[in-house]
């Protein structure tokens, strides 16, 4: 007997796109359809008290061993090893994805945000959800607009040290977005389950 | 389209081997446990996420958390089952009437938490987890839930190495169908986590 009934655990993000003077310049959301091998990896690796190898962002395949740093992504100021990101890639998702496709760097270079400390909320119950959110805001600082950013996606630390990360989900914008300097892109990932 | 998806199967045999029930169905069942696990393990803080017997306790960082790898006889982790029939409720934070290990009345024994290992096979990436339950009670029992409890760590005291070990319900479902296991039969109950195209 086979019955299907409707997805329990869903991943939902918002883009928001502001000037300098904090004017909402453009705003995006909708269901993310983004999570990738190496998230789920670490979930067996967690569940099963055991190692994986698992691709890093490197595109390097690291033996994994359990540990309470697998998963973490609460990274501060100018960390961008884990956390989420944004990028200029086009390529559609595939589950093999192991790092953003044109991820951009940190600074005040051309192309460069300054990454502000992840945000999150705590896990609320509104039945029949429970859901939270993380955030992170990029401030663009660079001397000019960055223009063609069209993914955003999330790292993950697998191992602290030597630090090892991968990609936990990345999703592909339905057009490109673009950051005046002085302005700042807010990403935010909502990771929600329904009984 | 890449979303998690989580699959349950059932398979009732009886004493000789033979298939007498096999249910597969997409899961009702993550709990409001499991979304607190993956915010502490994401992001990290403070959180107190109820036990199985329903007190909050506080979740402190351990190698040890959501690990359901439990060995054989040990009903306190991994695939669970029950006999109630109560509707799944993100709240929920138990079996509703968990079936004890052992070998007496009502009782079924547990044995060893087997894993898939995680296979890409684009569009999907999945890994499975799976346990067989013996019934050797010497009547039928009518099971009705199945769930699975994950280790939860808790500090205690100025030193940093002393944990109490406790057990969170992140998954319950309850079966279509319920499913009556002969004395001598078994049920396999097999999870599968999978993220999709």
């Amino acid at each position: 007997m086979t019955e299907k009934m409707k997805l329990k655990e869903r991943l939902f993000y918002e883009v928001v796109v502001r000037d300098r003077h904090g004017k909402i310049l453009e705003r995006i959301t909708t269901l993310s359809r983004s999570y990738v091998s190496a998230w789920n990896q670490c979930l067996y690796v967690l569940n099963r008290h055991t190692s994986c190898p698992i691709v890093d962002t490197g595109g390097v395949s690291r033996s994994v061993l359990y540990s309470s740093s697998v998963l973490r992504a609460n990274a501060g100021v100018g960390e961008i090893d884990h956390g989420i990101r944004v990028g200029k890639g086009t390529t559609p998702i595939t589950i093999n994805d192991y790092a953003l496709e044109a991820p951009c760097g940190e600074g005040m270079g051309i192309d460069q945000f300054l990454h502000q400390a992840m945000a999150a909320s705590s896990p609320a119950v509104v039945a029949p959800d429970c859901s939270f959110w993380i955030r992170r805001v990029l401030v663009n600082n660079s001397g000019s607009t960055i223009s063609g950013i069209r993914e955003i996606g999330c790292y993950v630390m697998t191992k602290y040290s030597p630090r090892y990360c991968a990609l936990g989900y990345r999703d592909v914008l339905p057009g490109s977005v673009s950051v005046p300097d002085g302005g700042s892109i807010t990403v935010t990932y909502t990771l929600k389950v329904t009984a | 389209m890449k979303i998690p998806e989580l699959w349950y199967s059932v398979v009732v045999k009886d004493r000789h081997g033979k298939v007498i029930f096999r249910e597969r169905r997409r899961a009702h069942s993550f709990l409001k446990q499991w979304n607190q696990f993956i915010w502490f393990f994401h992001f990290g803080g403070t959180i107190s996420p109820k036990i199985t017997t329903g007190a909050p306790t506080r979740l402190d960082s351990h190698d040890n958390n959501f690990r359901m790898n439990a060995g054989e006889g040990d009903a306190s982790l991994g695939i669970v089952i029950g006999t109630d029939n109560t509707p799944v409720a993100i709240d929920d934070y138990a079996m509703g009437a968990q079936i004890a290990e052992g070998f007496g009345t009502g009782q079924m024994h547990h044995l060893v938490n087997t894993f898939g290992a995680p296979v890409i096979s684009p569009p999907s990436c999945g890994y499975s987890i799976s346990r067989i339950i013996v019934n050797n009670s010497g009547g039928l029992i009518t099971v009705r839930e199945s769930g699975i409890y994950h280790q939860h760590s808790y500090r205690y005291g100025p030193v940093a190495y002393n944990f109490y070990f406790y057990f969170s319900c992140g998954v319950r479902d309850v079966f279509t169908t319920p499913q009556d296991v002969p004395d001598g039969g078994s049920i396999t109950v097999n999870y599968t986590l999978q993220v999709t195209e």
